[in-house]
């Protein structure tokens, strides 16, 4: 069983706005923060197209670009909001049919941001 | 506590529905109180009691014609200050505040405002606010999550709690005085009622009663003058512990523990210059089962944990190592917040219980239990 | 009547498939690689798989769209009172890796409505979708993707006890509305403590802070609640007295396990329910 080296992540409102724009994701709640308060939240916070995003790097930069990624599952639990240190970690826990899977949690101040499961064939 | 005895107690009947007020219970227990001591309400210049009570002093001194009060006071923290009632009185009585205090706890509990049921005026306090809104608002759901810890650090079962309530049943059984007399239980009768809050079954939990009990405290010299052999107030004594609570003292570090208790009977015994072993009857607070173990524990009686083999090798019934509630306690005769145990101790050191224990020179009474507490050790 | 609706939107099958704005192209993967900071020198000539949704994004002003079956069923339950929405899980599966030029499209269905169920948020149904995206007729990517919608704030919670705020406390009460577990810590000596007050017990500085607690901790004691009715509440239900891994123990209700499931030393983190004007915490297994 291998452990992955750490990704922290800053997530500042830079961040989570040009992630947000490059995912095409317009929701004002990930680049308006008046509009996010309004809301109920407590500042703009990362769109889920970003945080798949982002557990797929969290693989690929331990496995190499000759990785094929075959599949990411996830579980979303806390929100992600500006100013926080989203913080990766995971274990490749098996590998069967030349597929390896590797667990992954993203981690904020407020707890599990993502939990889940990316299906890799290493190179 | 030099110098202050116990000279009468009186009562009224225990029921479900007194169809009285409370103030008129409060009257007729003092009433009679006095009149098994021999006094007159003219005798009465001090007054103590819960600050739960609804009767204040005045209107108990207006009702009985007693004409001035040189001492009143209150007890905080519910059924905590039954014991504290007999302490405050005999402090009154040592520094000559006060030579004839009555002591007394008048409710309709089952009939008005009943203390199981969820109260939404005592979750209006901000202490409160970390458990009622959180879904933990009765007495019986505090003492469960203190019960449970125990079960899981010394191995606890629901039977060994279930022994408490067989033992105060079958005491009350032959307690004429008591709501189940003549109605005793069996362990699996105790297994199968039904859960209130887990781990407490139905039977884990004292009765709700309507009715009032009254104490009067003067001085051991007044008392020899009276016509009841004085009952001495040997030792009293309150406490509260480390970051202290009403029922959810969840904070600290041993959640499976009384450490006010512990205070209460390291004073006891200090006072007293008795041990456990000098006991020869203990009246324990049992508005739940658990906390009679845990108690048996922080009184000395047995080691951390250790009560559950106590219970089931010593015994705690009248013919064992240790009787305890010879009158049923609140599992059997009646919730009366602690006070109708207090009666029952001074019966005991009198000997006219109808379960009286054979030479019984000392008596233990403790108080209110996961509240600021008090205890007594009453004797000849 | 929901399960009505979903039943005819789900049998309405897979919509019609939606074409991309643009074709897979490397400046919108440079964009995509820039701002999320990956550096594989595999972009952009293959696209990052887990951009397949990113090319049928609707952009910034989306066309009303007849078809799709997660905002039919969205309308269906906004009408029904369950008018928030938490995305709960995403399952991405990549048959293949895209390359520039190449152009997708998406079609979705309605796979299942599960509900209504009591949940940390409020009672709520739990939406799934499926989608698939391709290239001329060959499917490259699916995905399952499940919602949330419920009632903050629902009936059976409206008539729950409320706590009462003070102004020691009032920091608390202010965290959990916004998704922060506050535990008041000392400014001067930096001892934690819950619940909180205006004083230090430790040096006596009147000057308390707070840290927002990860929410991690384990179960310390629980009781399982079956008499009497309480306001606001289903019976049975579980407490818990946690221990977090700031070390100082919290109450509060753990959703979502049975009771005879839970056992001290059970692993839980923090949510957050909101009842009437406040946000209680509240436990969920992990
Ligand atoms: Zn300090």
């Amino acid at each position: 069983m291998t452990v992955l080296p750490e990704l922290r992540v800053e997530v500042t409102p830079t961040f989570i706005v040009s992630t947000a724009l490059a995912t095409r994701d317009f929701q004002d709640v990930h680049h308006d923060r008046d509009r996010a308060i309004a809301r109920g939240s407590k500042d703009i916070f990362l769109n889920i197209l970003t945080t798949t995003g982002l557990v797929q790097r969290f693989v690929t930069d331990w496995a190499g670009p000759g990785a094929l990624v075959r599949g990411v599952s996830i579980r979303l639990g806390v929100p992600c909001y500006a100013y926080d240190t989203l913080v990766f970690s995971g274990r490749a826990v098996s590998t069967s049919d030349g597929v390896t899977t590797v667990e992954v949690v993203g981690r904020n101040s407020m707890g599990d941001h993502v939990t889940g499961t990316v299906r890799v064939v290493l190179p | 506590m030099k110098g202050a005895a116990i000279a009468g107690i009186g009562a009224t009947e225990f029921s479900k529905d007194s169809g009285r007020s409370e103030l008129r219970l409060a009257a007729e227990a003092a009433l009679s109180a006095l009149a098994d001591a021999g006094l007159k309400p003219s005798d009465v210049d001090g007054m103590v009691s819960f600050t739960m009570d609804t009767n204040s002093e005045i209107a108990l001194a207006r009702e009985l014609g007693v004409p001035e009060l040189s001492f009143f006071s209150r007890v905080n923290y519910g059924g905590g200050a039954a014991c504290a009632t007999v302490q405050h009185a005999a402090m009154a009585v040592a520094t000559g505040a006060a030579e004839v205090v009555l002591c007394y706890r008048a409710f309709n509990e089952r009939s008005g405002h009943r203390f199981g049921r969820v109260s939404t005026a005592a979750a209006l306090t901000v202490e409160n606010s970390w458990s009622y809104p959180m879904g933990l608002g009765t007495p019986a759901g505090t003492v469960a999550m203190v019960a449970r810890r125990y079960m899981h650090e010394y191995g606890a079962t629901s039977e060994d709690f279930g022994r408490v309530a067989v033992t105060m049943r079958a005491h009350a059984a032959t307690n004429p005085r008591a709501w189940f007399h003549g109605r005793p239980i069996t362990l699996a009768e105790h297994q199968n009622s039904r859960w209130i809050t887990e781990p407490l079954h139905l039977l884990d939990c004292c009765q709700e009663s309507d009715g009032a009990v009254a104490l009067v405290v003067t001085s051991t010299s007044r008392a020899r003058d009276l016509p009841r052999p004085p009952v001495l107030v040997r030792a009293a004594a309150q406490g509260s512990g480390p970051d202290q609570y009403v029922m959810a003292s969840y904070y600290r570090e041993d959640l499976a523990a009384l450490p006010e208790m512990n205070l209460v009977g390291r004073q006891l015994w200090r006072q007293s210059g008795l041990e456990p072993s000098d006991v020869d009857v203990a009246v324990l607070y049992d508005h739940f089962t658990p906390y009679v173990l845990i108690q048996l524990e922080e009184l000395g009686f047995c080691g951390r944990g250790e009560a559950r083999h106590f219970l089931a090798e010593q015994g705690i019934g009248l013919d064992g190592r240790l009787p305890v509630n010879p009158h049923g306690g609140q599992l059997g005769e009646a919730y009366i917040h602690g006070m109708n145990g207090i009666a029952e101790a001074v019966r005991q050191v009198r000997g006219d219980s109808v379960n009286q224990v054979n030479g019984v020179r000392h008596v233990l009474v403790t108080a209110g239990t996961g509240v600021p507490t008090s205890g007594l050790v009453l004797g000849v | 009547m929901i399960t009505d609706e979903a039943e005819r939107i789900a049998a309405l099958g897979p919509s019609p498939r939606r074409p991309a704005r643009d074709a897979v192209n490397p400046a919108m993967i440079n964009n995509w690689t820039e701002a999320l900071g990956d550096g594989n020198s595999a972009y952009p000539e293959l696209a990052p798989p887990a951009m397949v949704q990113v090319w049928t994004m609707r952009g910034l002003h989306p066309a009303a769209e007849e078809h799709d079956p997660l905002a039919a069923m969205s309308a269906v339950l906004d009408e029904a009172g369950y008018t928030s929405v938490v995305a709960t899980n995403c399952e991405q599966t990549y048959h293949r890796y895209l390359r520039p030029g190449e152009h997708v499209s998406v079609s979705s269905v309605l796979d299942a409505v599960v509900g209504p169920k009591r949940t940390a948020l409020g009672e709520g149904w739990f939406v799934t979708t499926r989608s698939t995206w391709f290239v001329g007729d060959e499917p490259v990517a699916e995905m399952l993707f499940r919602i949330l919608k419920f009632k903050p704030g629902n009936k059976s919670t409206a008539s729950a006890l409320q706590p009462t705020v003070s102004r020691d406390t009032e920091f608390f009460w202010q965290g959990t509305k916004l998704g922060e577990l506050r535990v008041q810590r000392c400014s001067a000596c930096g001892v934690v403590r819950h619940p909180p007050g205006p004083m230090c017990p430790r040096c006596n500085a009147l000057d308390p802070g707070y840290v927002v607690a990860t929410g991690l901790g384990e179960v310390f004691s629980y009781v399982v609640h079956h008499h009497p009715p309480v306001p606001g509440r289903e019976l049975p239900y579980v407490v818990a007295l946690v221990e977090l891994s700031e070390g100082v123990r919290m109450l509060g209700e753990l959703v979502g396990v049975p009771p005879d499931e839970v056992r001290v030393g059970l692993p839980v983190r923090v949510g957050f329910r909101p009842v009437g004007e406040f946000v209680l915490p509240v436990w969920e297994a992990r």
